[in-house]
């Protein structure tokens, strides 16, 4: 089951921060998604919230049509301080028929960007998610790249660890010389959107932002890795994959990041030799590849492990992952 | 919708399907703590129609429940569909909330009204109404309620909305509310049970019709909460000014808690925030709704505490805050928290004193 398309857009959009969000639709679609992006980013440091608002369709719009209402959402906007407004169809909108996109090609003061998304008619969360980014994407001029930068693709904003994954891939990074140049999208402004051509790596969260990856390629000349590292293998498989599409060496930091396993592992030693088991997900070669490195082995009757869902990001989320098992198998002594 | 669901999911043989998408049901599925169902319609269920689907959604749930209650979403609701067709000779419960009709509170009272209450007159009890489920004082509002009532001798009737569909056609009587904005008009009504005096009014109106009923003990913890609540009061105030305060919530909350900070710290009510309509008042109550509005209020005014939810202390950078209404995100919510009865005035008092001390050592320390 995915959410609509409306929360995966603006996990997106979302991230800009000098830019409006508009959910052209009744006031429960844009307090449902406010407050579900509100409950993400207030379990962060910070205490940001979204820049949501409505356009508060009645039960006259509906008849009658929102395009004045839109409108009128689109004018109160442009009185603060925006850099630039998405418009976000709901699935009700899209229904009536309002022309959202004739709108929002109007003259207006700042960039207004009509994204599409028509709730559950528009397709599901990923889908939502997806088309945001690629629309996003296309507002750049293939310039000089930055040496040594990278840029990070579709980073999950409604995703726990999200903070925390970044902090690993920059480690990663950091050990081959690299930095982390753009968070698309991410605690980013309007303008920073067309500094997407500059990185001379793009990195997806993972393998379904392909198509997004293959447009940047195309546009900007971009390569790109096509997925965050999972598992210890992983970890280290994605440092030589980095390496190898810049032409850098990455000999020093592969043998770092296996001496850091090694001491990873070693206060793991008290996992050795228990029983546990993986509920159906046996053939995950992740779960697999974790449970061997613990030397623990696998019985029907063993202590239900509990699987993580996304699997952990770098050797630093297999540690945390390590610490909850161990937490789950001392509770079940 | 959500009011809708919200009301309907306090029953727990009552099955509820929210007929939209899975976008319509995650929101109230995230913040229920018991179960609720979806027909997580796609495209092709609007353009060939989504009876079907909504079919095998409730021949899967229906055994599970004595009843089902279906609550159309935006699109269901305008597409037309024959949602009695569909219903048949079963007992199951069509509840129309699109989200355009109105608000939470109008959906709760569209649901509870679809529920057709009926008061039996001889059942014994005193009804408890106002509950919300997603409301983070549901189950402390509860347990403090059936609390009092048996210092007095007496338990709940019917609970709307924390008991059986069976209970809805057995209201008693006479009913106290924890929360007048969802009242329920069941029974007559015998006040709500927030604030000390709010509690106390609704105990004596009760002995006038049990005058059989000894609310003494009732009576008593209040004198007592009071006492003890004076005593930290006048100590508060021997070293601090009295608050400058704005409080966000729906009225009723927030006009409690303007009563009690009134009375009891000498507090200045800046504003009231309220989600919801109110009568009149004499504290400087208006709608807000969005949060620019608010946003905008905490800002211009710079009050010492603020009283509201994660939205708002989002936003409140200097002020004492305290965690008073829906949602608090961002935080772990483990224990039960009540606000009705002596109890919740306590709690809260006890929440907006330590916070105000907490702020005025963190100035204090910043300044050395």
């Amino acid at each position: 089951m995915e959410g609509c398309t409306i929360l995966g857009a603006l996990s997106v959009t979302t991230g800009v921060k000098d830019a409006l969000s508009i959910v052209h639709g009744p006031n429960g679609c844009a307090h449902h998604n406010f407050s579900l992006l509100h409950a993400t980013l207030a379990t962060d440091t910070d205490s940001r919230f979204p820049h949501i608002v409505s356009t508060h369709l009645s039960e006259d719009d509906i008849i009658f049509g929102g395009e004045e209402a839109l409108e009128r959402a689109i004018r109160e906007g442009l009185e603060r301080d925006v850099g630039g407004i998405f418009i976000l169809n709901t699935c009700i909108v899209d229904t009536i028929g309002d022309d959202t996109a004739a709108v929002c090609r109007k003259s207006w003061r700042v960039p207004v960007i009509y994204l599409p998304t028509a709730g559950f008619l528009g397709g599901g969360f990923s889908r939502g998610m997806l088309n945001a980014l690629q629309t996003l994407a296309i507002h750049a001029k293939p310039r000089e790249k930055v040496p040594r930068a990278v840029s990070l693709i579709g980073e999950k904003n409604l995703e726990y660890e999200v903070e925390e994954n970044y902090t690993e891939i920059s480690r990663l990074l950091e050990s081959l010389g690299l930095h982390v140049y753009l968070r698309f999208v991410r605690d980013i402004t309007i303008a920073d959107l067309t500094e997407i051509s500059r990185s001379g790596l793009n990195i997806l969260r993972e393998p379904e932002l392909m198509p997004l990856g293959d447009l940047l390629r195309q546009r900007y000349g971009t390569p790109f890795v096509d997925r965050f590292p999972r598992g210890f293998i992983g970890t280290l498989t994605f440092l030589q994959d980095v390496a190898r599409t810049l032409g850098i060496p990455c000999e020093d930091a592969v043998a770092y990041e296996m001496e850091h396993q090694t001491r990873v592992l070693a206060k793991f030693q008290d996992l050795e030799g228990i029983a546990v088991h993986l509920g159906r997900d046996t053939s995950n070669s992740f779960l697999r590849e974790m449970v061997d490195l613990l030397g623990m082995f696998e019985r029907n009757d063993g202590i239900h492990l509990p699987i993580p869902i996304p699997e952990p990001v770098g050797t630093g989320g297999v540690e945390r992952l390590f610490h909850h098992w161990r937490r789950t198998i001392c509770a079940s002594l | 919708m959500t009011g809708a669901v919200s009301c309907l999911a306090g029953f727990a043989d009552i099955g509820v399907v929210i007929h939209g998408s899975s976008g319509c049901y995650f929101y109230p599925a995230s913040l229920l703590p018991n179960a609720v169902y979806g027909t997580h319609l796609l495209e092709n269920d609007i353009i060939f129609g989504s009876e079907e689907r909504l079919r095998e959604v409730l021949e899967e749930v229906r055994t599970r429940y004595r009843v089902i209650a279906v609550v159309t979403t935006c699109v269901p609701s305008i597409v037309g569909e024959d949602l009695l067709a569909i219903r048949k000779n079963s007992a199951d419960i069509i509840v129309e909330a699109p989200g355009f009709l109105g608000d939470f509170e109008t959906g709760y009272q569209t649901a509870l009204k679809a529920l057709c209450p009926v008061v039996d007159p001889v059942r014994e009890g005193i009804n408890i109404d106002g509950l919300n489920p997603i409301d983070p004082y549901y189950l402390g509002n509860l347990r403090e309620t059936e609390r009092l009532l048996s210092l007095c001798g007496l338990f709940p009737a019917t609970k709307f909305s924390a008991d059986t569909y069976e209970s809805v056609f057995h209201a008693a009587p006479y009913t106290l509310t924890t929360n007048p904005d969802l009242r329920s008009d069941i029974g007559n009504s015998l006040g709500s049970l927030l604030g000390l005096e709010g509690t106390k009014a609704g105990f004596v109106a009760l002995s006038h019709h049990y005058p059989q009923v000894d609310i003494n003990p009732v009576i008593e913890e209040i004198n007592h909460a009071e006492e003890r609540i004076t005593l930290v009061c006048d100590k508060f105030l021997l070293r601090n000014d009295p608050p400058s305060v704005l409080i966000f919530s729906g009225a009723p909350y927030a006009l409690f808690a303007a009563r009690l900070l009134d009375r009891y710290l000498d507090a200045d009510i800046i504003a009231i925030g309220s989600r919801t309509s109110s009568p009149s008042t004499p504290y400087p109550l208006s709608r807000m709704v969005t949060f620019e509005e608010i946003k905008e209020c905490i800002q211009r005014e710079q009050p010492d505490l603020v009283l509201g939810s994660s939205y708002e202390q989002s936003v409140c950078e200097d002020s004492a805050f305290v965690s008073f209404s829906f949602p608090m995100r961002g935080k772990i919510l483990l224990r039960t928290r009540t606000i009705a009865g002596p109890e919740g005035t306590l709690s809260l008092l006890e929440e907006v004193l330590n916070s105000c001390m907490d702020r005025k050592k963190k100035v204090t320390q910043l300044g050395t």
